[in-house]
């Protein structure tokens, strides 16, 4: 075993192996040290730069449809670096479920302020529209 | 509001892993569903975009429109269905636990809270000693902190943290609890970074460089106060690397923020400091603090043979204009010249001649992705000149420097030679320092 670690656990300070008798017995107590902490055995206690923060609220998620049967389908588009890659994405989206499924009607609409904004004329929208169900994209 | 209907999202697979976990946790609280398409999604060929619907969800592996379809039609998990308070509690100890100084420096590393660069450790005595540079009180709130959810409350003690792992002295502090307002420092997947400059009679009393190497390593004031910004900007912003900091390439001007301060001193008659511009009282100590991308160099000195400020136009006419931004660092020898050769008597005169003259193709103006993001919704909007010019051929010519005073100029510099940066920094209202004193 190290000696320092040995000394420590019989309650001798290391200091001890230096021949400096009163030193020793400084170190046995937490004492300032010179780098502006405290120290025990070579230990430092510095403070915390983290900020701890605020958990969200769970909210849980709206039921699922049973079939996308005959439903509507908003899609918003964000907007990200710009509209046209989602467009074109939503348009064959819809192309897709018109084949695949009878009756499903979609709504593409374009966020009126981009990318970082909330856009509430949206939610307003979509509830309006009476869309069953909503696809929020592309980012990326 | 809530539309009580079911909701997916859609975003690239680099995105999806942020959103369903970060930002479910501090923002949205909810596990939102994702089906996720290859990244990059944006600046691809209509056809990849397109392609993307008929190929995988990068999550399950499934067809991408079968993961659709079951995102919206399937039954809710237990997971799913958690409403209410969160179950768990954020917290985060005033103290750490006493380590080694060897166990603290990797802890610091391990937990993202340095810049990779040898820190002071924050002993509680150091921060103590910091904070006698401010009147203000410890736990007083500067702001809160929540550009990618967590909402953290940045106090005095914290940026006093900072300060002190940055290796500033109290005399700094107050300055850089003004910067603290604005912090935390850019953080975008464009890769964008800051330039802070200092203003007033503190520049001198707290020995900031003007002058030779303004912007370089040579100054402890401006390495110091530049570096606590990154500091505060990772630590009260939570930022880290590939977790909620997503900057693909990253920028190097992140380190130090580009702190300097103006040659107020070597400004010619007329041009005003770049404070008293925006309506501080000369005597005033200010902080100013701009975003942006992108720096390019006059590349040697002005030469008769073309006017500095024509080079400076051309090379402005890259950047992408968002905002209207610009600032121009120039050393006190170009600002001469433009003064006493080319005629102009203020900076205003200068920023007005820049809004006129600079010019790009209305192609290249919409090619670059920061203004599809943000003017584009102005176009579609109708608002002008954004709805014009989305109607112009890509070769047409515009002016997208709409506005003279988001064009600032700085002067800094040491007379060595007559060179210039341009940049696309735009350098918001600048704060008063001696509010934090």
């Amino acid at each position: 075993m190290d000696r320092r670690k040995m000394l420590k656990y019989l309650g001798i300070s290391p200091a001890v192996l230096t021949g400096f008798p009163a030193g020793a017995e400084t170190t046995r107590a937490r004492v300032p040290s010179a780098n502006g902490g405290s120290h025990e055995e070579g230990m430092i206690t510095v403070m915390n730069p983290a900020i701890a923060g605020k958990l969200a609220a769970r909210v849980p998620l709206a039921p699922p449809l049973d079939s996308l049967q005959g439903k509507k389908i908003y899609m918003v588009n964000l907007s990200w670096e710009g509209p046209d890659a989602a467009n074109y994405f939503y348009g064959a989206m819809t192309e897709w479920l018109d084949k695949h499924y009878s009756g499903v009607k979609t709504i593409v609409k374009v966020t009126a302020d981009g990318m970082f904004g909330s856009d509430p004329s949206i939610l307003k929208d979509i509830t309006a529209s009476k869309a069953d169900a909503a696809i929020v994209g592309v980012a990326g | 509001m809530q539309c009580k209907i079911p909701a997916i999202g859609v975003a690239s697979s680099n995105i999806v892993h942020y959103a369903t976990g970060y930002v479910a946790k501090y923002q949205t609280g909810m596990p939102i569903r994702y089906v996720s398409v290859p990244f990059p999604f944006t600046g691809q060929p209509r056809m990849v975009d397109v392609g993307y619907v008929t190929g995988k969800d990068m999550l399950t592996g499934q067809p991408l429109m079968t993961a659709v379809v079951n995102a919206l039609t399937s039954p809710l998990t237990a997971e799913e269905k958690v409403s209410g308070a969160p179950s768990e509690e954020s917290v985060e100890p005033r103290l750490l636990p006493p380590d080694s100084e060897d166990n603290l420096r990797q802890l610091f590393e391990a937990k993202e809270w340095t810049d990779f660069n040898s820190i002071i450790l924050p002993t509680e005595r150091r921060v103590t000693e910091m904070l006698k540079g401010t009147s203000h009180k410890p736990d007083e709130v500067i702001k809160t902190i929540n550009i990618t959810g967590g909402a953290r409350p940045l106090t005095v003690e914290k940026v006093a943290i900072s300060a002190v792992m940055a290796g500033a002295s109290p005399e700094h502090f107050p300055v850089i609890l003004a910067l603290a307002t604005q912090a935390p420092f850019g953080n975008s997947t464009s890769s964008m970074a800051n330039m802070v400059v200092i203003s007033g009679p503190i520049r001198n009393k707290l020995k900031f460089n003007c002058g030779t190497n303004a912007m370089g390593p040579y100054n402890r004031a401006n390495a110091v106060v530049g570096r606590a910004f990154a500091m505060m900007s990772k630590t009260a912003g939570d930022l880290r690397n590939n977790v909620n900091a997503w900057e693909t390439l990253g920028n190097t001007m992140q380190y130090n923020s580009q702190t300097y301060g103006e040659n107020e001193e070597a400004l010619p008659d007329g041009w005003d400091p770049l404070h008293v511009e925006m309506g501080f009282k000369p005597t005033d100590n200010v902080v100013s603090v701009g975003t942006g991308w992108s720096s390019i160099a006059s590349v040697g000195a002005s030469q008769s043979i073309y006017p500095t400020h024509y080079l400076m136009r051309d090379y402005m006419s890259s950047f992408c204009a968002s905002g209207s931004a610009a600032t121009v660092v120039i050393d006190p020898t170009v600002a001469g010249l433009l003064k006493d050769t080319h005629g102009f008597k203020t900076k205003a005169q200068l920023s007005e001649w820049f809004s006129q003259n600079i010019q790009k193709t209305a192609g290249s103006y919409w090619g670059n992705g920061v203004i599809q993001s943000t003017a584009v919704p102005f176009a579609l909007a109708g608002l002008e000149p954004y709805a014009s010019w989305k109607k112009l051929p890509d070769d047409a010519l515009i002016k997208p420097f709409t506005n003279p005073k988001a064009i600032h100029v700085v002067v800094a510099g040491g007379k060595v030679q007559t060179m210039w940066f341009v940049t696309d920094f735009g350098i918001r209202r600048g704060v008063l320092i001696d509010d934090w004193a």
